[in-house]
């Protein structure tokens, strides 16, 4: 572009009238020389006029040339095209507003995917620029960041003192279970410096600050997220200042974090403590600091690179003797961007939601073709229209662009209904997570609900855009073809009924609807099967007590045992389902998981004896030398031979992970002594695939009054609600009592991702099958309407009502039969293909993925929603009068 | 664009034919035309509607600029003359015409 050029297109965009004036004066001094010349030479003056505008030809299309000479045809015609696509809407509102919710359906849904993928990954909450957030990671062996060693406290001190990348490093700690009243509190601790370096200020009162340490001396501090302060004050403003004691610490409330800062987790904790406090709130860690892993996460200093970063710390490390060598490899640093709340990069996160992505762009998809055939349809009724205009001299492009001028403007306002339905589809997840048995997914749903920002409308916006091109291009181009204008001329041209494209998008309809109904069956079919099958042990009646304080144990027992609501007592430890880790000596020596029970425990969990017998009344101590194996141990253990009689030897693994207070003196030891197996019980188990807890293989007697174990009730009535009446009367006994939970809980969320899956599906399944069915249905009623004049004559020529019904419905089958090939082919080759994705080898024994009742099953819903949508037209066509349509015109 | 062209004009034929018309005076669009025709011995037969586009392209360009004069019909007209770079650009493309047609014509000799 020249500085000429500049000139004149500012001149045309600036003082346009004028300039359309002067190339109308232009273009008409040029007929009115041509039109003198003629007369001169002695022509008639009309015939001179009409001989000089032959030869120049459309005058309005030469303008129109020049405008596109001049570049800012581009500006003017676009403003016109919206108008003008504003009338030809207005004109057929009904059908507009059809395609903004068809439209608005789809990219409401795509954008709730969008929407956690933000929530995730992009990190729409209250820190600043989370792109320059790096987790200090120490490697394994240089160049491997799929294992790591944790670092400590030790550590992270050398690091802060020693190294200059990072402008603020904060260590934290996650997962620090406090107990207030019996519910359980998720806190984080982190470095003072934490809410500095991740630069979020509070909502009320202040975050912690480097000076907590002179301020407070003595006295701990604690900062509560929104979540812990709705949770525990019912957002009362006045918690400022006051006390809470946690774990037995007496701390002061000094801040509570805005309701969109999460910390750097998916959901945030309850609340924030200064990691000094750790010894405090896990006695067992006391003076053993340096043992506890830690997560360091810096700010990393501008201009420093991630590799320059990761070379300084590496050279760090090798250079820091406190830093313990493992296997000799060579000490290492890495760094892992923590701009998502979870660790792991865009690209990565982006494949994880995939398979969420494709099937709810599956529906977009669905809308797309919909509207596609809308207009398709559209432009044949307005063929007349488009033909006078390429008539007049338009040009296929020009109106090629004013139709897709139309579709963006519809999409846009599509965008618009995404987004309400987008909030409602949020809002019903919440309700829907909430009501079930999902509190942690609701977190996460309401996490993703806040996080709706303006992310997400540049993703609509774009999707709108994108899917103009999906639903606009074909019809524009297909009602704009060159045999159109021959058509208008009343020339007869073989086919001008865009009957290919149709069948092609009803058969791209019926196989992603296919694809999701398939997939819908076949979770349908596998949480059946899932429920179908009998837990292990009783789940139905059974409440689960843990006994936090040793000093209430007595009047714990004694208030359980005096319970109206509770049936039976028995004791065990470890907690809930499943033993700790041994190795028996027996006939083979091997690992195996063993429990400490008392003898309650089998009779009430409907653990039944298959041999010998289980623990006598009096056997209520390791020290009486018998254990109780399992069915599965036996075999393992004895596999020639009755395990009943059998002696073997147990020895303790040494204790993983970090200790919980008090846990060594307070929980039951394994005796250094030989075990009698008195007796074998079948296997006892609950939940499927990856969520399968299998209880120990080897038990051991105890008794209720041992320090660590839990309690194991079988109530009366429903579970839920004698836990409630439970926690109300335990609570008075301790007021920080431990954990009640019910066993169907712990049960359910083994079948919970299978239900939501299914849920998902089964939600999107249908919504297919209904915009499918409206659009085949739409389409061919409008085949219908269209051809009536031929089914008249046909008729006329003697065709029965049953022919004409065969005709209608014939025209619907072969795209039908073909969406329903390429559907089922879709459904088994992305099944197939996730299935063997890492994240689904869990389930991957519970779903089969080519149930061939699911496909039957879900292929005869098609096929029957489809016949029904063209039963309709199909009678109408029999219905025609011949006489009555070929009187019509 | 295209279709608007003479189909016998090479493509490209009518800028030159334009900027040639304009190196001896300033003249309005339908002297323009007249003139190609009558120089021609009316063997290029321009429709006239197609010089317009090619006027405001080559303006844009910088090649020609434009002004109103009143015309000898005693109406304002606008006139178009050649600038620096159009003369230029004219010298550049009789170079590149009399190249193309000399071995074209060569060909049909010999050939």
């Amino acid at each position: 572009m020249n500085l000429s050029d500049l000139k004149l297109r500012l001149r045309a965009l600036i003082a346009r009238r004028r300039v359309e004036r002067e190339l109308d004066d232009e273009l008409a001094f040029h007929i009115e020389c041509e039109t003198r010349k003629h007369i001169a030479a002695g022509v008639d003056p009309a015939e001179a006029r009409a001989r000089a505008r032959a030869r120049f030809g459309s005058p309005a299309l030469v303008a129109d040339e020049c405008r596109d000479a001049r570049g800012t045809a581009f500006v003017d015609s676009s403003a016109r095209d919206v108008l003008y696509a504003f009338r030809a809407l207005r004109r057929a509102p009904l059908a507009a507003l059809t395609i903004i919710v068809t439209l608005g359906l789809g990219l409401g849904l795509v954008a709730v995917v969008f929407t956690f993928y933000n929530a995730i990954f992009l990190r729409a909450d209250a820190v600043r620029n989370p792109a320059e957030l790096f987790e200090a990671r120490r490697a394994v062996s240089p160049g491997v960041t799929r294992v790591w060693v944790t670092l400590t406290r030790h550590d992270y001190d050398a690091l802060r003192s020693d190294t200059d990348v990072f402008t603020h490093a904060a260590a934290m700690l996650p997962g620090i279970e406090a107990r207030i009243e019996g519910r359980a509190l998720d806190g984080t601790l982190v470095t003072r410096n934490f809410f500095q370096m991740v630069g979020a200020g509070a909502a009320l009162g202040r975050p912690l600050q480097a000076a907590d340490d002179e301020r407070h001396a003595g006295r701990p501090v604690v900062v509560l997220s929104h979540r812990g302060w709705t949770k525990l004050f019912g957002n009362d403003s006045a918690v400022i200042g006051r006390p809470l004691v946690l774990n037995g610490v007496r701390t002061e409330i000094i801040g509570v974090m805005p309701p969109g800062f999460r910390g750097l987790a998916v959901s945030p904790p309850d609340f924030w403590a200064p990691l000094d406090l750790l010894d405090q709130f896990r006695q067992a860690m006391a003076g053993k600091e340096d043992a506890v892993a830690i997560e360091v996460v810096g700010r990393l200093k501008p201009g420093v690179s991630s590799e320059a970063a990761t070379a300084r710390l590496t050279a760090w490390a090798s250079a820091n003797p406190a830093m313990q060598e493992v296997n000799g490899r060579p000490k290492s640093m890495f760094l892992k961007p923590r701009q998502g709340t979870a660790s792991v990069d865009l690209l990565d996160g982006l494949r994880r939601l995939a398979p969420l992505f494709f099937a709810f762009g599956l529906i977009l998809l669905i809308g797309c073709a919909n509207v596609a055939n809308l207009l398709l349809a559209r432009g044949i009724a307005r063929q007349r229209e488009i033909g006078v205009r390429l008539s007049l001299g338009a040009s296929r492009m020009r109106i090629i662009r004013q139709l897709l001028t139309e579709s963006l403007l519809l999409a846009l306002a599509a965008a618009v209904c995404g987004f309400v339905i987008l909030r409602l589809a949020l809002n019903a997840g919440t309700y829907a997570a909430v009501n079930t048995l999902a509190p942690a997914l609701a977190e996460q749903v309401s996490v993703a609900a806040s996080a709706a920002d303006w992310r997400v409308g540049v993703f609509l916006l774009c999707g709108a855009i994108v899917s103009t091109a999906f639903f606009g291009l074909v019809p524009a181009l297909q009602a704009t073809r060159p045999e159109l204008v021959r058509t208008m001329r009343g020339e007869v041209t073989r086919d001008a009924r865009p009957s290919r494209a149709r069948n092609a998008l009803i058969a791209v309809q019926v196989g992603a609807s296919a694809a999701l109904c398939i997939c819908a069956a076949v979770f349908l079919r596998s949480a059946l099967a899932a429920a179908s099958v009998e837990p292990g042990l009783r789940t139905s009646d059974t409440v689960l007590v843990e006994i936090a304080n040793e000093s209430t144990r007595a009047a714990m027992l004694q208030a359980v045992n005096t319970d109206p609501a509770v049936a039976a007592v028995a004791a065990s430890w470890p907690h809930g389902v499943g033993g700790e880790n041994a190795v028996a000596k027996g006939w083979a020596t091997l690992p195996v998981e063993h429990k400490f029970v008392s003898p309650e425990y089998f009779g009430l969990l409907d653990i039944h004896v298959v041999q010998g017998r289980v623990f006598t009344p009096q056997e209520r101590s390791p020290g009486a030398g018998v254990a109780v194996v399992s069915q599965r141990e036996a075999r393992r253990l004895w596999p020639d031979r009755n395990a009943v009689g059998q002696v073997m030897e147990l020895e303790a693994f040494e204790r993983r992970g970090p200790a919980r207070p008090g846990d060594e003196a307070s929980t039951p030891q394994l005796p250094f002594r030989a075990f009698t197996v008195v007796g074998v019980v079948r296997d006892a188990w609950i939940g499927l695939g990856m969520f399968e807890r299998i209880d120990a293989g080897v038990y051991l007697p105890i008794s209720a009054q041992s320090p660590g174990t839990s309690l194991t009730l079988r109530v009366h009535g429903d579970p839920d609600q004698a836990s409630r009446g439970l926690m109300e009367r335990l609570a008075k006994v301790d007021p920080a009592i431990g954990g009640i939970g019910t066993m169907r809980a712990i049960a359910g969320r083994a079948a919970f991702i299978l239900q939501t899956v299914f849920w998902l599906t089964a939600v999107l399944g249908i919504l297919a099958l209904v915009l499918t069915v409206s659009g085949l249905f739409s389409v061919l009623s409008y085949v219908v309407a269209q051809r009536s004049k031929e089914i008249g004559v046909r008729m006329a020529l003697g065709a029965r009502p049953r022919d004409i019904a065969r005709l209608v419905l014939s025209q619907s089958a072969r795209p039908v039969g073909a969406g329903l090939a390429v559907g089922a082919l879709l459904a088994g080759s992305v099944a197939t293909v996730l299935m063997a994705t890492r994240a689904a080898s869990g389930i991957a024994e519970i779903v089969h993925t080519f149930d061939a009742v699911a496909y039957a099953a879900s292929l005869f819903c098609i096929v029957a929603a489809c016949a029904l949508a063209a039963w309709v037209p199909a009678m109408r066509a029999a219905r025609i009068d011949p006489v009555a349509t070929l009187r019509q015109d | 664009m295209a279709r608007h062209a003479v189909p016998d004009l090479l493509p490209g034929t009518l800028d030159l034919l334009i900027l040639r018309t304009l190196q001896t005076e300033p003249m309005h669009g339908w002297a323009i035309s007249e003139r190609i025709q009558q120089i021609s011995e009316d063997v290029l037969q321009i429709t006239q509607g197609s010089l317009y586009p090619a006027l405001h392209r080559l303006e844009h360009q910088g090649w020609i600029e434009a002004e109103w004069k009143v015309s000898e019909l005693g109406r304002r007209a606008k006139y178009y003359r050649l600038t620096a770079t159009g003369r230029r650009q004219l010298a550049v493309e009789a170079g590149e015409w009399e190249r193309m047609a000399g071995a074209i014509g060569r060909v049909m000799k010999l050939a």
